[in-house]
C-alpha cells in the first residue's frame, strides 16, 4: 500500500477544476495523465519508448471490404479479434480536424489542411457534421466557453468522469476488445460496452444510457452493431459536437484478415439535431506483444510470474481520476448556478 | 428378491447380491460424476462462472446481524461469529460512519463499490470468463475488475486501486482469489463497516449447483481489524428471459440535465 493511484485519465479534469482561468495549451500532450510521473514501473518503459523517434503518423484509411472472414476463429465461431486496439491518428481533441488544436487551446501554426489527418466525418465529403443551425450555434458556444465554463453545460462530461460514449470512446484512448460466446466486450478508459450477439430486443425505449444498448451480429469480417437507448449526453470530442436523444447509430467494425487493422464506420442520424444522416470513419490498429507500451493507448506491463515467457497485462484498473474522491462533484458545486 | 434369499443366501446368491451392490456403487459414482458434469465448465475443465449474478442477502445494508431500520431490512448477518473484530479506534470510526451513513456511504454517490462489496451489493454483476482471467462487470458504478487466473502474481509495485489487484488459483473446483493493493475510498457496506488500504481479501468462489455460487471472503487489515474474519453469501444466477445489465453510473445523475444541448426556448 502506498496511497497512490494512477489513472489513465486525461489531465483535463484537474486542469479544469484547478486552473479554470488558464486555457490548456498542451494540445495532444494533454492526453498524458499527470500521475505518470509517479509510476516507476511505467516510467522505465516509457523512457525507453521516448528514445525512439516518433513513427510517422499513418493518416490513411485502409480499404477493408466487408466480406468473408479468412482469419482465425474462436471456438464459438466468432472471428478472433480479441486484443488491444487504438485509433491510428489523433485523439478526442478535435472531431473534424484531428491534428488541429482543440477547444480552449491557444491556436498554433498548422500545416495545410490536406496534410493533416482527415475529419472523422467521411460523409458528407466536406467532413463537417450536418448540424441544424441551432445545434451548430451550441457547438460554437461550447468551444468558446470550454476553458472557462461559466455554465454547467460547458463542462466536458469527461471531466465529470462520465463515459466517453459513442463514437468518442473509439479514439479517446486505446481500448480492449474481449469475446465470449454470445458477447463482444469493449473496455474503454471511461466506460465499457457489452455487445449482445443473441438477438434479444433492445431495452424499453424510455431507458437511456451513456453507452447505449448494443445488439450485434457478425457478417463475415464485420461486426454490425445497432445502438439503441442512447442518451446523447457525451460529446464526440473536446470540440463539442454532439447528438440528441433521438439518436440512431448503426456501427460496422470491419476487420482486416491480417488481424492488424479495423475500420470503425458509423452511420449516425438524429432528425432533431442534423439536417441529414452522416458517416463517421475511424481507422484503428491493433497493439500486440511486439509493440512497446504506450501510456493510455497501450498501457500494459509485464506480469510477474515464475515462468520464463513474457506475459503482458493491462497495468492498472481503468478508472477515472476523480472516482471515489468527489472531484467530479466539485465542478457542480463550484460552477455558478444558471 | 425375497427375504429367503437375503436371510439364507446360497453362495451363488451371495455373489449375485454382491454384484447388485457393485452395480449400485457404480451407479452412485456415475450420479456423482453426472452432478459434477452438470456444472458449466470451460474447455479446459475449470468451472465456468460466466453469467449474471446477484445475492438476495441483506449483506450490503449491514454485514453484521441487525434488527430492521428505517433504511434497512433485518438480517441475521453474513459474518462468521456475527461480530467484525474491530480494533478499538477503528470501531469508533465505524460507529461514526454508521451515524453518518446517509451522507457518507460511497455507494450513495455512485462511487465504485470495491471488494468485496461489489459482490453483495443488491444489483447484478456479470462475469466474463476465459482460461486466463475473469472480468467482472458491475451494473453499479464503472470500474471493471479483472481476476487473473494465469498463474501470475501481484505486481511488486502497483498503484493502489478501487478494486485492488486480484490473482486467482484453482483449488479443485473452487476459485481462490487473493486481492491486495486497495485504497481507503471504499466501504464494506452501507452501515459504515470499512477498511484501510492495507486490506487483504481472500475469496473462495464455488458452485453449489449450476445456478448457485457460494461466495466466501476472508478479510484482514492490521490497521482496522484485530484478526482476520470471514463472511459468506450465496449468489444466484439471473435466469429471467432476456435479462441483461443496465449501466448504472449513478454519479452522473447530478449533471444529467445539462446534456445534450437543446434548442433555446423561444
Amino acid at each position: 500500500m502506498k496511497n497512490r493511484m494512477n489513472y489513465r485519465n486525461l489531465a483535463l479534469p484537474s486542469l479544469m477544476l484547478g486552473v479554470l482561468a488558464f486555457a490548456p495549451a498542451q494540445g495532444i500532450a494533454a492526453d498524458q495523465p499527470k500521475a505518470q510521473a509517479n509510476a516507476p514501473q511505467e516510467t522505465k518503459l516509457q523512457a525507453a519508448a521516448a528514445q525512439v523517434p516518433p513513427a510517422k503518423v499513418d493518416k490513411s484509411t485502409p480499404k477493408i471490404e466487408s466480406g468473408a472472414w479468412k482469419g482465425a476463429k474462436l471456438a464459438d465461431g466468432q472471428p478472433d479479434i480479441t486484443g488491444y486496439w487504438g485509433a491510428t491518428f489523433g485523439a478526442y481533441l478535435n472531431f473534424t480536424d484531428p491534428e488541429s488544436f482543440s477547444s480552449g487551446e491557444i491556436p498554433r501554426k498548422l500545416g495545410p489542411r490536406e496534410e493533416r489527418a482527415p475529419s472523422r466525418v467521411s460523409d458528407p465529403a466536406d467532413g463537417q457534421v450536418p448540424f441544424q443551425p441551432w445545434a451548430l450555434a451550441k457547438v460554437k458556444e461550447y468551444q468558446t466557453y470550454y476553458a472557462n465554463p461559466i455554465r454547467e453545460e460547458y463542462i466536458d462530461p469527461l471531466a465529470r468522469c462520465a463515459p466517453s460514449g459513442i463514437p468518442q470512446s473509439l479514439y479517446m484512448h486505446g481500448h480492449e476488445i474481449y469475446q465470449y460466446p454470445g458477447y463482444v466486450l469493449f473496455i474503454f478508459d471511461q466506460g465499457n460496452r457489452i455487445i449482445h450477439l443473441d438477438g434479444k430486443p433492445h431495452l424499453p425505449a424510455n431507458i437511456k444510457l451513456w453507452n447505449g444498448d448494443s445488439r450485434g451480429h457478425w457478417e463475415g469480417n464485420t461486426l454490425v452493431v445497432d445502438v439503441g437507448n442512447y442518451n446523447g449526453k457525451s460529446k464526440y470530442a473536446r470540440t463539442g459536437e454532439f447528438i440528441g436523444e433521438n439518436a440512431k447509430i448503426q456501427e460496422r467494425y470491419i476487420f482486416d484478415a491480417n488481424g492488424k487493422r479495423y475500420n470503425y464506420v458509423a452511420e449516425i442520424s438524429d432528425p432533431t439535431v442534423y439536417t441529414r444522416p452522416f458517416t463517421v470513419t475511424v481507422p484503428i490498429r491493433k497493439y500486440t506483444d511486439e509493440d512497446k507500451p504506450k501510456a493510455v493507448v497501450y498501457a500494459v506491463r509485464l506480469a510477474k510470474h515464475s515462468g520464463k515467457e513474457a506475459i503482458w497485462e493491462a497495468n492498472d484498473e481503468r478508472a477515472c481520476i476523480e472516482f471515489n474522491a468527489g472531484h467530479a462533484h466539485l465542478s457542480t458545486e463550484t460552477a455558478p448556478k444558471k | 428378491m425375497n427375504t429367503t434369499l437375503i436371510t439364507q443366501p446360497s453362495r451363488h446368491q451371495r455373489s449375485a447380491v454382491a454384484m447388485l451392490l457393485a452395480i449400485g456403487a457404480v451407479a452412485l459414482a456415475m450420479n456423482a460424476a453426472l452432478a459434477a458434469d452438470s456444472l458449466p465448465r470451460l474447455a479446459g475443465g475449470k468451472p465456468d462462472f460466466s453469467g449474471i449474478w446477484q445475492t438476495t442477502s441483506a449483506a450490503d445494508y449491514d454485514l453484521e446481524p441487525h434488527s430492521n431500520r428505517k433504511d434497512a431490512p433485518p438480517s441475521a448477518g453474513v459474518v462468521e461469529g456475527n461480530v467484525i473484530p474491530y480494533l478499538p479506534k477503528a470501531l469508533e470510526q465505524r460507529n461514526k460512519n454508521f451515524a453518518n451513513r446517509a451522507t457518507d456511504d460511497p455507494s450513495l454517490k455512485g462511487w465504485t463499490l470495491g471488494v468485496p462489496r461489489g459482490i453483495y451489493y443488491p444489483e447484478p454483476f456479470q462475469i466474463f470468463q476465459r482460461a486466463r482471467d475473469l472480468k467482472i462487470v458491475y451494473q453499479f458504478g464503472a470500474t471493471i475488475r479483472t481476476i487473473h487466473t494465469n498463474n501470475t502474481e501481484h505486481p511488486d509495485d502497483p498503484n493502489d486501486g478501487l478494486v485492488g489487484d486480484s490473482r486467482g488459483k484453482w483449488d479443485g473446483d473452487t476459485l481462490v482469489v487473493d486481492v491486495t493493493h486497495f485504497t481507503d475510498r471504499t466501504w464494506l457496506d452501507r452501515a459504515g463497516n470499512f477498511h484501510s488500504p492495507d486490506l487483504h481479501v481472500v475469496e473462495r468462489w464455488k458452485f453449489l449447483d449450476a445456478n448457485t455460487i457460494e461466495y466466501k471472503a476472508t478479510l484482514e487489515d492490521p490497521q482496522v481489524f484485530s484478526r482476520p474474519w470471514n463472511l459468506s453469501v450465496i449468489l444466484y444466477r439471473h435466469r429471467e428471459k432476456d435479462f441483461q445489465l443496465i449501466e448504472d453510473y449513478r454519479y452522473t445523475l447530478d449533471f444529467d440535465d445539462f446534456y445534450p444541448p437543446k434548442p433555446d426556448k423561444k
